[in-house]
This record gives C-alpha cells, sequence and structure tokens, in this order.
C-alpha cells in the first residue's frame, strides 16, 4: 500500500513542521539575534539615524492620526479606547528602531486588535483587513525588522503577517472590500527594500572588514621584510668576521718560528671551525636572501658603519637637502652591529625628511656617551605638505626594529615648529 | 719564474693574511697591496703583476668594475683572481663575465689560495672546472646583460678549432681534449692558443664563458 504510507510520510512531516513550529518561531522571531547599531557618536553609527528616527516619529503621528476614524462609525466620538490604541500602534512602530523582532509582534497583535475593533464600525466600500494606515504601520515593522535580522526571518515575518491578514478576513460580520490585493505588495515591498539596504550594508561592513585585514597584513609583510634585511646585514657582517678568522688562523703558524704541534692543531682546529660556520652562515645568507638584494645597487660595496656617515649626507645634500651634521663626544669605533644600525636609521630617516619633507632642512646628530651611542636626526616644516604615503611607515618600523633588537630605544614625533624629529639611543653593550 | 701578485682588499687582515700565505709559497711572490678598487687599478699599471686577488666588495670601486677596468686595458696582461666571502653564484658568475680568470672563497685553505694563484697564472685550466661551468652554463641561459657578439667571431674558427673550444667549455684539460679529439696534447695546446687569440679572449676561463654565451654550447638539460 504504498499510496497510504506515501501520505502517512506527508502527514509525518506536517505534524513533523507543526511541532517545530513554536520552537522556529521563538528561535527565528523571538530570540534571534538583532543586527547591532552602535550609539550615536561612536564610530560607525550611521549619521542619518537620528534624522531617521526624527522622520518617523513625525510619520508614525500622522499615521495614527490618519487611522483614528477608521476606528470609529462615522460621525461617532472618539472612545479612548481608540486613542490608546493609535497610540499603542505608533509607539510599536517606533519601538522598531530598537527591538524590531518585539515591535513587530506587537505591531501584528495590535493589528488584529484594531482589525477586529474596526470591522463592525465599517462602511462596505473601505479596505478590509488592512486600511491605509495599517498598510503604512505594518509595512512599516517589516521594513524596519528586514533591516536588521537576517532575510530569511524577515520573510518569515512577513509570511506571518500576510498570513493574519487572511485569518483576520475570515472572521468578519459583514461583506467588506477585502484589500489584501493591495496590501501584500505594499507589505512585500517594504520587506524587499529593508533586506536590500540590509544587503548592501553587509557587503559594506565586509569590505572594510577585509581592507582591514589586507592593511594588517600589509604591515605585517613589511615587518618581516625589515626584519629579515636586518638580519641578513647583520650576518653579512658577521661572515666577514669569520672569513678573517679563517685567514688569520691559518696564518699564525707564519708568524712563529718552529710552531709546535699543539698550536698547529689548535690553529687548524680554529680554522676548521670557521670555515663550517661559514657553510652555515652562508646557508642562513641564502634563505635571508631576496629579490631586492640581488637588485641592491649597492652590494659591491662593504657594508656601512657611522665612519661612512659623510658620505650619505654628501649624496643627500647633492639631492637637494639642507643638511648639517654635528658630532658630540669622541668618535670610537663601535660594534658592527651598532655601527650599522646607527647608519641605517640615520639613513631612513633622511630618506623620510625628502619623501614626506620637502623643503625641510635637516640635521644629523651623532652622539658618542660612556655606554651608548645616540643618533638624532631632526629637520624643520616642510615648505609644502608633503603627499601623503599609504600604509605604515617603512622607514620607521625599520628603525623601531634595529633599535629593539639591540636593547635601544627610539623616540619620534613632531617637533613644536611643524617639523619632525627621530632619536635612537643605542647601548653599546648587547641586551641585557 | 716567479709569479707576482697584487692584493686588493679593503680589510687590513685579510691583506695582510694572503701576504704572508702567498708569500711562504714557492715561486709566488706578494708585490704590492691595494685598500680599494681604484687603488688597485693605481697599483697594477705601477708593479705590472700576473695576478691581482680582488675582493669584490671595497669602497669607491667594487672589485668587479675594477676587474673589467683591469681587464678591459689595451694589451692587458694581468689575470684576476676574485675573492669573495659569499660564493653568490651571480656574484662569481659577474666576475667571470668582468673579465676574471678565477673565483675562490676567502676560508680558502692556502694550498688552495696557492693552487689558484698558479692555475690562473698559467691559464690553462678552468678553476674547479665543475663549478665554473655549472655557473657560466646556468648564467648564460638566464643572462640579461648585453651579450658579447660572439656569432661573428666563431666564424673565424676552424672547425677542429670549434671543437677544442666547446671542448674546454666542458671544463676538459688539454690532456683529455686530446684524448678525446685522439691527437697530441701539443695539438690541443697549439688549437688553443689561436682560439685565444683569434677571439681576443684572455685565458680558458673567458674562453668557456664566450663559449656559452656565444651560444656554440649548449648547457646540458635545457
Amino acid at each position: 500500500m504504498p499510496k497510504l504510507s506515501a501520505m502517512t510520510g506527508v502527514g509525518v512531516r506536517v505534524r513533523g513542521v507543526l511541532r517545530g513550529l513554536p520552537r522556529m518561531l521563538r528561535e527565528d522571531l523571538w530570540t534571534a539575534p538583532v543586527d547591532p547599531v552602535p550609539p550615536v557618536g561612536a564610530p560607525g553609527s550611521p549619521v542619518w539615524r537620528p534624522a531617521f528616527g526624527m522622520l518617523l516619529l513625525l510619520g508614525a503621528t500622522l499615521v495614527a492620526v490618519w487611522h483614528v476614524p477608521d476606528l470609529v462609525p462615522r460621525g461617532a466620538a472618539v472612545p479612548e479606547y481608540a486613542v490608546l490604541l493609535v497610540v499603542c500602534q505608533a509607539l510599536a512602530l517606533l519601538a522598531g528602531m530598537w527591538q524590531p523582532l518585539y515591535a513587530w509582534w506587537a505591531s501584528l497583535g495590535l493589528m488584529a486588535v484594531s482589525v477586529r475593533i474596526a470591522e463592525s464600525a465599517m462602511t462596505p466600500g473601505e479596505l478590509f483587513p488592512w486600511t491605509g494606515p495599517e498598510m503604512a504601520l505594518q509595512g512599516g515593522a517589516l521594513f524596519l525588522l528586514a533591516l536588521r535580522v537576517h532575510p530569511r526571518r524577515a520573510v518569515l515575518a512577513l509570511g506571518l503577517s500576510l498570513l493574519a491578514g487572511l485569518v483576520s478576513s475570515a472572521f468578519t460580520t459583514q461583506a467588506h472590500h477585502y484589500s489584501l490585493d493591495v496590501g501584500a505588495p505594499v507589505v512585500i515591498t517594504a520587506v524587499g527594500t529593508g533586506a536590500a539596504l540590509r544587503a548592501l550594508k553587509v557587503a559594506r561592513s565586509q569590505l572594510v572588514v577585509q581592507s582591514g585585514l589586507t592593511e594588517e597584513e600589509r604591515s605585517r609583510r613589511t615587518l618581516l621584510e625589515e626584519r629579515n634585511r636586518i638580519a641578513r646585514e647583520l650576518h653579512d657582517v658577521v661572515a666577514h668576521h669569520m672569513s678573517v678568522i679563517s685567514i688569520q688562523a691559518q696564518v699564525a703558524p707564519h708568524l712563529v718560528e718552529a710552531p709546535s704541534d699543539e698550536l698547529r692543531e689548535n690553529l687548524a682546529g680554529i680554522w676548521e671551525n670557521a670555515v663550517e660556520a661559514l657553510a652555515e652562515l652562508r646557508r642562513v645568507l641564502g634563505v635571508l636572501r631576496s629579490e631586492d638584494a640581488v637588485a641592491d645597487g649597492v652590494r659591491h660595496a662593504p657594508q656601512p658603519s657611522l665612519d661612512s656617515l659623510g658620505e650619505l649626507i654628501g649624496t643627500v645634500r647633492r639631492a637637494g637637502v639642507g643638511v648639517t651634521a654635528k658630532t658630540t663626544g669622541t668618535p670610537r669605533p663601535l660594534a658592527p652591529g651598532v655601527g650599522l644600525s646607527a647608519y641605517r636609521i640615520v639613513q631612513e630617516a633622511l630618506s623620510n625628511v625628502m619623501r614626506h619633507a620637502p623643503g625641510a632642512r635637516a640635521r644629523v646628530e651623532v652622539g658618542y656617551h660612556s655606554a651608548a651611542v645616540t643618533v638624532r636626526v631632526t629637520n624643520t616644516a616642510p615648505e609644502a605638505p608633503a603627499p601623503r604615503a599609504g600604509g605604515v611607515g617603512h622607514g620607521l618600523l625599520g628603525m623601531r626594529e634595529r633599535t629593539a633588537m639591540l636593547g635601544g630605544d627610539l623616540i619620534h614625533g613632531r617637533t613644536p615648529g611643524g617639523g619632525y624629529e627621530v632619536l635612537a639611543t643605542l647601548p653599546l653593550e648587547g641586551p641585557a | 719564474m716567479t709569479i707576482r701578485v697584487l692584493i686588493a682588499d679593503d680589510q687590513m687582515m685579510v691583506r695582510q693574511g694572503f701576504t704572508v700565505l702567498l708569500n711562504a709559497e714557492p715561486g709566488i711572490e706578494v708585490v704590492g697591496q691595494a685598500v680599494d678598487g681604484v687603488d688597485a687599478l693605481e697599483k697594477a699599471a705601477e708593479l705590472a703583476p700576473d695576478v691581482v686577488l680582488m675582493d669584490i666588495r671595497m669602497p669607491r670601486l667594487g672589485g668587479i668594475d675594477a676587474t673589467r677596468r683591469l681587464t678591459a686595458a689595451p694589451g692587458a696582461t694581468v689575470r684576476v683572481l676574485v675573492l669573495t666571502t659569499f660564493d653568490l653564484d651571480e656574484y662569481v658568475y659577474e666576475a667571470l663575465r668582468s673579465g676574471a680568470s678565477g673565483f675562490l672563497l676567502k676560508d680558502a685553505s692556502a694550498a688552495e689560495l696557492a693552487q689558484a694563484v698558479r692555475v690562473v697564472a698559467a691559464g690553462d685550466a678552468l678553476l674547479a672546472p665543475n663549478i665554473t661551468k655549472r655557473l657560466i652554463a646556468e648564467f648564460s641561459r638566464v643572462s640579461r646583460g648585453p651579450r658579447p657578439p660572439g656569432r661573428e667571431r666563431v666564424g673565424a674558427l676552424t672547425e677542429r678549432e670549434t671543437e677544442v673550444l666547446s671542448l674546454i667549455a666542458q671544463g676538459l684539460s688539454n690532456a683529455e681534449t686530446a684524448v678525446r679529439l685522439v691527437v697530441a696534447e701539443q695539438t690541443v695546446k697549439t688549437h688553443v692558443s689561436r682560439i685565444l687569440v683569434k677571439l681576443g679572449l684572455r685565458d680558458r676561463t673567458q674562453a668557456a664563458v664566450f663559449a656559452y654565451e656565444s651560444g656554440l654550447v649548449r648547457p646540458a638539460g635545457y
């Protein structure tokens, strides 16, 4: 008996749906999450919201006043309950600004009540069950709902609104001019418009999130590139030292007359270790090497240190930037890592001046102190506002990384005169 | 005959170290030291060394440019052995293209150093044939620099000379080439010197660079 079992199947399904209905209604149209609206003044708060609220208040009042005659027979005095009802309906519509789900339920219930009250008082020519004001109230509540909840839930609410209209039409005491053919397009349009606006908003906020991620990604990449560059330079310095050690280890036996076997063995051991270390370093450098290392025009020159500062300043001057340099304290040889970092910080700071402060004059001060070396690069206010560069300041990032690596401090910021200052303090001892 | 060597490096320790190591070798004498590329050019003109040990990264004028100027001078017979801390392939290739006869890592042993100086001075073998070959082949394939006008000059070679050139480019020594072609080693030597004269090249290394860059020899596997 396949027919019977099919019918039983349908029955089971219908029963299942009916059993699930209260739960679905509760979850979808009572406890469902509503898109939050940031409070006025908070970032992301829609600027049109207060204005929209005012218009809605005005509209709700007008609709309420327009709705009153529907509830009483023509020419009769307006009873208090009718006034109370329209005020409640107006308030329900307004409440949709904050609690669209509850407000919609309220307006649905109030509609049913108002239809019951109005039904007997109506003349046959009037629209039923929804008069013009009723359509406006229902449409408004559904519109506010569709703006803030998932479209599926908005459609469910729309269905319930239409169903309520149908049910109201069923219990009547007289023939009416049924208005669902007018009312349905109105409320459907309201829901459609609301859902479309919400979709637009969702897409836009996703775009904002996306571009935020891209920005974060970019600054992370910049940071890694900087670290990579620093690591490369330092390994490079170490490798040069290592190769000098390997040469010296081989030279040493020639410097003494009749070196003992122990000495020879020892020095051979030093040489072997240096060669092994160099092989490892080359491997590390192979990993750290990047495109810009190959494109780097200065790769035939040794890694710079503060001694080469004069050349750097000369180059910047030739590029048309007025630079003065001053050294305080007694210059002395620095550890290659410190010297290199100090040089790079000055280099980055000067190139920032060229990029962001056209026409400004720069001043470089190098201070040799007992426990630290300081480099300060200041510039006067630019003659013209600089084109704003997008993204994180690449230069500052590199300076911060280099200073942090050496356990130093980096201070930078605007000066009162409209210029800029970068001050790096690099301790001569390594980070403790 | 003593091989006269000039050492160009910006680090004093390196210069002094190599001087001690090479002076300890029989038949090799360090005649001078230069602190950068410009100094190297001046000292080379003044001292006329047979071999210049050239660092790549030097202030004022880098080793590659100094090599190019040294070897491009008309009638120059000096041979350049490039010393690097890093065996970055493109460094080495650039050095070879700019006219260097060989390259060596700075941490090479004293024996390797002396051997390299001798090989480069004699000009009759490729230094580290396998590496040199691979490098030249690899880089002449991907090189974006201007290529020397090679094809016409290849035309100046006889068939046998072309054959010898391609064997040199594959890293074969004179003796190996002789065996391969079933001729006497002396004959091969004669061929090689004719090739170098006809092509205006300094030594076998430069001949190998030429062979790959002119497309005479195709790198295997490409």
